[in-house]
């Protein structure tokens, strides 16, 4: 029908390829480990493996937890929308708003490293020597995305599946260079028996093995624009999560097991074993994985000159994911109601959610300032020492990242949970294993023990997170009750249930989702489950 | 400084079963299920690259078809297809077989010189052929054996425009006959099959 076709809402496009789909969560996740490789062994030392093992064992179940949720709920929102639609809308808010704080950090913490990164090959930008240029440069970074991403300019799918396919590339010559010229067995045991942490040092160790992990969120906001979601999106998550836990294990039990190919000393001319270059050395925490490619055995000769550069282009990468995902996930949130409609203003020439970008990067900048305050200001340095058990800037970063993802990730679970109980008859092409069947409001349900684990691993990180991270623990929970004070004070403005949910249709919803993700076989079973249960409540009512 | 390497079993095992899981795990994401839709698709296409080998678009006072020698030209050059161009002159049972026939024969030049134009310009190899014949229908159909082709692509009634018999009698006979597919172009009552109409306005406009 014209008239309709005249008011239709354009839909986004279909294009994201299986490996598009894979190199949109690679490109934020793989980052990770060039952050978290260098925190984790400074922390959890002979323990690391063990803590990126943990971390890893919840990370598959956040992963599997995700990949139902994304591949039956095929939309652009992610995780506030999967908690908002099984929890209630205050949850939804508070997942999203864990996640919008995730984002911001990502912005800082990513320019931050890539800048790490850049030093190994440009001393100058070394944070130690001279604070004031890696500030600059960063702030620099953070303010040139943001502007790029007003303007419009994006990097294409197309770059981003170069990079992710050239790391993948990479990360798997250096570690098997460095498994096949510089692992010993032997040592590795040695490392675990003599340098095991203390039980504090491991907790806080492991909550920093998380940010290694952090990003999945990006395939299941992608979800909307992916080919046949619902098949693919099982596939390129189970691959994302694999690929990162392989690199993440493998990476940790190297590093501890590492014969550099020319010894390390420190200064009284004692040799040093890899790993103990990052303890107390913030400089070196920052390119952990560029430090380690250049010691393994004739690869490090080539790996010198590019792990930093890669390193650096895919970092950026994912700072440039934290602009957009926060003003993505704005827009969704304020589309359901949970954010002002001011975060879906959308710029008159450039067509972006300005307000949405510049608002969030600012907070990016903000959060910037108070991780390199301790650098530039030796009097703020002193206040960290005293009330913050020293952190450096690297740490703060890294600690707000932890606490936002360990928080969105709790809900997540939740959500999933609530979901699987109130909406079961959504057609789930891929659904995490260890379930249990039973009833529930008369329909029959599957209880999903793998997100009970997940939660309880996740939340114990969380609580990890609070014990052992001195500024996580203020600011990160100060984030939530900022905003969720604003959240009542919007619901209550625009006389919307403030603690309830607002009245919505989800099964016209889900129809529609389905019909739009394409996944037509999908929709035909949903409405068919629908008539059943409805024929069957029926039968019962008379 | 001296160097050190050690290779270990274990440290060989562990490299060969990283770059084995890494490998394993792509291969396994890049190569998803078809859908039911991908099915449909793909036996659709198998089918096209089937009927569309050996291509003839035919020719002749009859049978109007320059407007689907184009549409034969891009389908060619998409598939690469061999394509025949068959200018078929009907030759009445009242003249001798091997008739002088000027206008028919300037006709088939034209049609022809047109048929090569298009395809030269889509990059498309040509063949062009005339025969003089007592039915078009027969000649047509023999040609089409003698090539082994997959499909005769055929333009409407040279009248043009809707006048009753959109097909003509010998169209009509060469679809209901043939051994291999037809593709026909048929005008609609207000068709303007392959004719720009926005372009046409524009220019009368100007």
């Amino acid at each position: 029908m014209p008239a309709d076709s005249k008011t239709a809402q354009p839909e986004l496009r279909r294009s994201v390829t299986p490996w598009g789909s894979f190199s949109w969560g690679y490109s934020d996740v793989g980052a990770d480990i060039f952050v978290g490789l260098g925190l984790v062994l400074a922390w959890a030392a002979g323990a690391s493996n063990v803590a990126f093992l943990f971390a890893g064992v919840v990370y598959v179940c956040i992963g599997l937890a995700y990949t139902e949720l994304a591949a039956t709920y095929p939309v652009a929102g992610g995780g506030q929308y999967f908690v908002m639609r099984g929890l209630g809308d205050i949850f939804g808010f508070i997942a999203g708003w864990a996640v919008l704080l995730d984002f911001t950090i990502d912005v800082t913490l990513f320019a931050w490293t890539s800048v790490d990164y850049s030093s190994q090959l440009l001393p100058a930008l070394v944070n130690s020597v001279h604070p004031w240029l890696h500030f600059g440069v960063v702030l620099g970074l953070v303010v040139g995305l943001c502007l790029l991403n007003v303007i419009g300019v994006r990097e294409s799918t197309t770059f981003n599946g170069v990079v992710s396919a050239l790391d993948v590339i990479s990360e798997t010559c250096i570690l098997c260079f460095g498994f096949l010229f510089a692992f010993r067995p032997q040592l590795l045991i040695h490392t675990m028996q003599t340098h095991w942490p203390s039980p504090y040092e491991l907790m806080l160790g492991t909550s920093l093995a998380i940010i290694s992990f952090v990003g999945l969120e990006s395939i299941s906001q992608a979800a909307q624009e992916t080919q046949r979601p619902a098949s693919i999106i099982p596939r390129t998550s189970v691959s994302l999560i694999l690929t990162i836990l392989i690199f993440a294990l493998a990476y940790s039990n190297l590093a501890l097991g590492f014969q550099p190919w020319h010894p390390i000393t420190d200064a009284a001319g004692h040799h040093l074993q890899f790993w103990q270059i990052f303890p107390n050395n913030p400089d070196n925490q920052g390119k952990a994985v560029a430090l380690l490619a250049a010691q393994v055995p004739y690869y490090g000769a080539f790996a010198a000159l590019y792990v930093p550069v890669l390193g650096a282009i895919l970092l950026l990468i994912s700072s440039n994911s934290g602009v957009f995902g926060s003003s993505r996930i704005a827009y969704a949130m304020s589309t359901s109601n949970l954010l002002p409609s001011i975060f879906q203003r959308v710029h008159r020439k450039f067509r972006t959610p300005m307000i949405s970008i510049v608002f969030f990067s600012v907070i990016a900048v903000i959060e910037l300032v108070f991780a390199a305050a301790p650098a530039l200001f030796p009097a703020v340095s002193s206040l960290y020492t005293r009330f913050f058990h020293g952190e450096n800037g690297l740490g703060f970063l890294a600690d707000l990242y932890a606490f936002g993802a360990a928080t969105s990730y709790s809900f997540v679970f939740l959500g999933l949970i609530g979901l699987r109980l109130t909406d079961p008859l959504s057609p789930r092409k891929f659904k995490i294993p260890l379930n249990v069947p039973m009833r529930f409001r008369g329909e029959q349900v599957e209880f999903p023990i793998v997100a009970v684990i997940g939660f309880i691993g996740i939340f114990s990180i969380l609580m990890f997170t609070l014990f052992t991270h001195p500024l996580g623990r203020i600011f990160g929970p100060s984030w939530l009750l900022l905003g969720l004070l604003f959240y009542l004070v919007y619901r209550r403005y625009r006389r919307l249930p403030v603690l309830g949910s607002q009245p919505r249709n989800w099964r016209t919803a889900q129809t529609e989702i389905l019909r739009r993700a394409g996944e037509l076989e999908l929709m035909d079973e949903y409405v068919a489950n629908l008539k059943a249960s409805d024929a069957r409540r029926a039968g019962q009512g008379t | 400084m001296s160097s050190q390497v050690h290779v270990t079993l274990a440290g060989a095992l562990i490299a060969l079963l990283i770059a084995g899981l890494v490998g394993a795990t792509l291969w396994w994401m890049l190569h998803p299920p078809e859908s039911y839709v991908q099915r449909i698709a793909a036996a659709a296409e198998r089918n096209l690259e089937r009927i569309v080998g050996s291509l003839i678009v035919a020719f002749s006072p009859e049978i109007d078809s320059a407007h689907m020698m184009a549409l034969a030209a891009k389908l060619a050059r998409g598939e690469r297809s061999e394509l025949l161009a068959l200018y078929v002159i009907e030759v009445p049972y009242t003249l001798p077989p091997d008739a002088e026939m000027t206008l028919e024969e300037r006709a088939a030049l034209d049609a022809l010189g047109a048929a090569e134009t298009i395809a030269n310009k889509n990059n498309v190899v040509i063949r062009t052929e005339t025969i003089k014949a007592r039915s078009t229908k027969q000649a047509v159909l023999d040609v089409a054996k003698r090539e082994k082709a997959d499909l005769i692509i055929l333009g409407s009634y040279r009248e043009g425009k809707y006048s009753g018999a959109p097909l003509g009698r010998v169209i009509d006979e060469i679809a209901a006959d043939a051994k291999c597919d037809v593709l026909i172009g048929v005008e609609g009552k207000h068709g303007t099959l392959l004719i720009d109409e926005s372009a046409q306005s524009n220019s009368q406009q100007a």
